[in-house]
């Protein structure tokens, strides 16, 4: 079976300043970090899939991915190599679900080389301080595992349509530019960890595998409450799971990639070790992927 | 790229128009500031359908119903569901994020084994969908899958129709547009002859600032500013070259070809494109090209799908005809795809009731 590695990562973190970072902005931070990290040219990608979900301006066309390879100037006019970029959106499943994307496109034979990108930023002219997610950017160069084992494994997607209301993020067009407005029920990191243990169930199963083969489960993180009772709802040890939310807040779609380059980053999680990433999004969607590093 | 073994084909389809009618001269007298030029005559298209008490995910989901009604599988066969909608007006003055629209069409029609996500690039969003449904397909991650979408383009024209205030505004082109909803279900091909042969999206992000939507930065709505002329003028130097390789790239030659369904911009707009092809075979082409934006607009995503639909019921595309598929949407994303039809048009005339009209 072809598996599919992350060749590179790239992450720009949340960061305090005078200056307000937009979604672009992080986005390219972390593809140019990603991309000088990686052993490939920009020529090389083939497929840019974004899946950030608060952008600068709101702007629904064309696709942030055609301004993610503009900013990072991959194959940018209609002549030479090529590169085919759209956005995928699902919310905090997105990057799992576009990882998911390139993985399949590769076992097709349609593809060496992908890219993923994510940012968050909220571009209201004045946000609302309650907004929850810090701006951030995540990116992976994605390409056929040259080790049988190395690379994704299995992944699992649960979407649980009934709690579909349970969090909608809309931008009201009732003001000029337009404005974010978020309703998340309290109840929603209840249903998540709910949610969390057959989405588990079904990725090791699909991989003949025991829970103890899991070395780290790097989950978003969505707080130091939901991280402290994963480990409680999928029957794994607390201490496998990579609690970073003391440093990292939960930054939506990026939350899961910048979390695991950050477990890369301080040798947390080392090569020949197999993780489980598990992101949770509105929907209510549930995503995991193993992945052995 | 040439695909290989495994072929997708369009199993199923399904199409819902709004039953409202407009014309450009109503549209037109709706602006508070009417443009001094003739729309109808520089652009050709003379009316649009327009959703009343219905928002982009009705259409969507209606859509959905009917590739369902017709189609083999069940809702609970589908096995990856993708919505490729711009428009996510799920209520008035909102542009939904979250959830993915996916999910609500999901909920909808009861597809509850399907894996789903929204798929986002401009008008080429079916097309790209159908690219990344076709891999799932093809690496056997799936037996069908359903494409998805449903467009309310008409809050960027209400928005136009308040703010334009000459006759060269960047918001002309969205009087231009319509509403509707498309769906495609798709599953391999039995047989080599059928399906999809060739399906090529490519992304010219240095000209990505032609079309853009996003809020109006000066009253409510969001809007669509575009420099058709510039837009047009890059499409036309760059895709007769992708027709030309994606005739090639499926073994055929101009003469296996039987239709063009380009997307479905303005009858003008595919005449001057027509003209670019020519220019680029050096002769003059036969009438391949199928256009129906003069009766439905542009309706963005769904402007191949609703062609398809317009020609199937019409009788001019039959079982083992060759088609060639040609978009261009804002990015710049070009995108061409061949097909040779199966069954699907008698089976289509046969489950729609106004077949034959």
């Amino acid at each position: 079976m072809i598996r599919c590695r992350l060749e590179s990562l790239g992450s720009s973190l949340p960061r305090e300043g005078l200056l307000r970072w937009g979604s672009l902005w992080h986005a390219t931070r972390a593809g140019s970090e990603c991309l000088a990290r990686s052993h490939y040219r920009r020529s090389d990608i083939e497929v840019l899939i974004n899946t950030g979900v608060h952008r600068d301006g709101h702007v629904c066309e064309p696709a942030i991915a055609s301004h993610v390879l503009r900013a990072l100037d991959i194959n940018v006019e209609f002549r030479g190599a090529r590169t085919l970029g759209f956005d995928l959106l699902n919310g905090g499943c997105g990057m799992l679900n576009a990882a998911h994307v390139l993985a399949t496109m590769m076992q097709a034979g349609e593809i060496r080389v992908g890219m993923l990108v994510s940012s968050e930023a909220n571009s209201d002219a004045e946000p609302d301080p309650a907004f929850p997610y810090a701006a951030s950017g995540a990116a992976a160069v994605l390409d056929i595992s040259p080790f049988p084992h190395e690379g994704f494994g299995a992944f699992a997607f649960r979407t649980h349509d009934e709690h579909a209301e349970l969090y909608t993020s809309v931008v009201s067009l009732a003001r000029p530019r337009g404005r974010i407005v978020l309703r998340r029920s309290a109840e929603l990191e209840e249903r998540y960890l709910a949610c969390a243990g057959e989405v588990v169930e079904e990725v090791l199963a699909r991989e003949e595998l025991g829970r103890e083969r899991i070395d780290h489960v790097i989950p978003a993180q969505l707080s130091p409450a939901f991280v402290a009772r994963l480990g409680a709802a999928i029957g794994l040890p607390r201490e496998k799971v990579v609690d970073l939310s003391d440093r990292l807040p939960d930054t939506l779609s990026t939350s899961v990639f910048l979390a695991l380059h950050e477990s890369r980053r301080s040798g947390r999680v080392r090569a020949g070790e197999r993780v489980l990433l598990l992101a949770c999004g509105s929907g209510l969607s549930v995503g995991a992927a193993l992945y052995q590093v | 790229m040439l695909t290989g073994e495994t072929r997708a084909r369009i199993e199923s389809l399904g199409v819902y128009l709004p039953p409202r009618r407009m014309t450009t001269e109503e549209l037109l007298a709706r602006c508070r500031r009417r443009p001094r030029l003739d729309l109808e005559r520089i652009t050709g298209t003379h009316e649009r359908r327009v959703a009343e008490g219905e928002h982009a995910v009705d259409l969507a989901v209606a859509a959905a119903r009917r590739a369902l009604a017709m189609s083999r599988y069940r809702a609970e066969d589908l096995e990856l569901l993708i919505c490729a909608s711009i428009s996510k007006h799920h209520r008035d003055d909102e542009f939904t994020f979250e959830p993915a629209t996916s999910v609500l069409v999901r909920k909808a029609i009861g597809a509850r084994r399907a894996i789903c996500f929204d798929v986002v690039n401009a008008c080429a969003g079916m097309w790209s969908a159908v690219r990344v449904l076709q891999s799932y397909l093809r690496a056997g991650a799936i037996r069908c899958g359903m494409v998805v979408s449903g467009e309310q383009n008409m809050p960027l024209a209400w928005s136009a129709t308040r703010e334009i205030r000459h006759s060269l505004d960047r918001q002309l082109a969205a009087l231009t547009l319509g509403d509707c909803g498309a769906a495609a279900i798709l599953d391999r091909a039995a047989d080599r002859r059928h399906g999809f042969h060739y399906l090529e999206l490519v992304t010219g992000a240095r000209h990505n600032g032609y079309c853009t939507s996003h809020p109006s930065t000066r009253g409510p709505g969001g809007v669509l500013l575009t420099r058709a002329v510039g837009l047009q003028r890059k499409g036309a130097e760059h895709f007769p070259y992708y027709f030309k390789e994606a005739v090639h790239a499926s073994g055929w030659t101009m003469a296996d070809l039987d239709h063009v369904i380009p997307h479905q911009v303005s009858p003008r707009a595919i005449a001057r494109g027509v003209r670019e092809v020519s220019r680029f075979m050096g002769r003059r082409l036969p009438r391949y090209f199928l256009c129906c934006a003069e009766q439905y607009g542009n309706t963005t995503t769904t402007s191949h799908f609703l062609a398809l639909h317009e020609f199937m019921l019409r009788g001019a595309i039959q079982p083992g005809h060759n088609l060639l598929f040609v978009s261009g949407a804002s990015g710049i994303v070009i995108t061409h795809a061949t097909y040779t039809m199966d069954e699907l048009p008698e089976r289509y005339r046969a489950a729609q009731p106004e077949a034959g009209r």
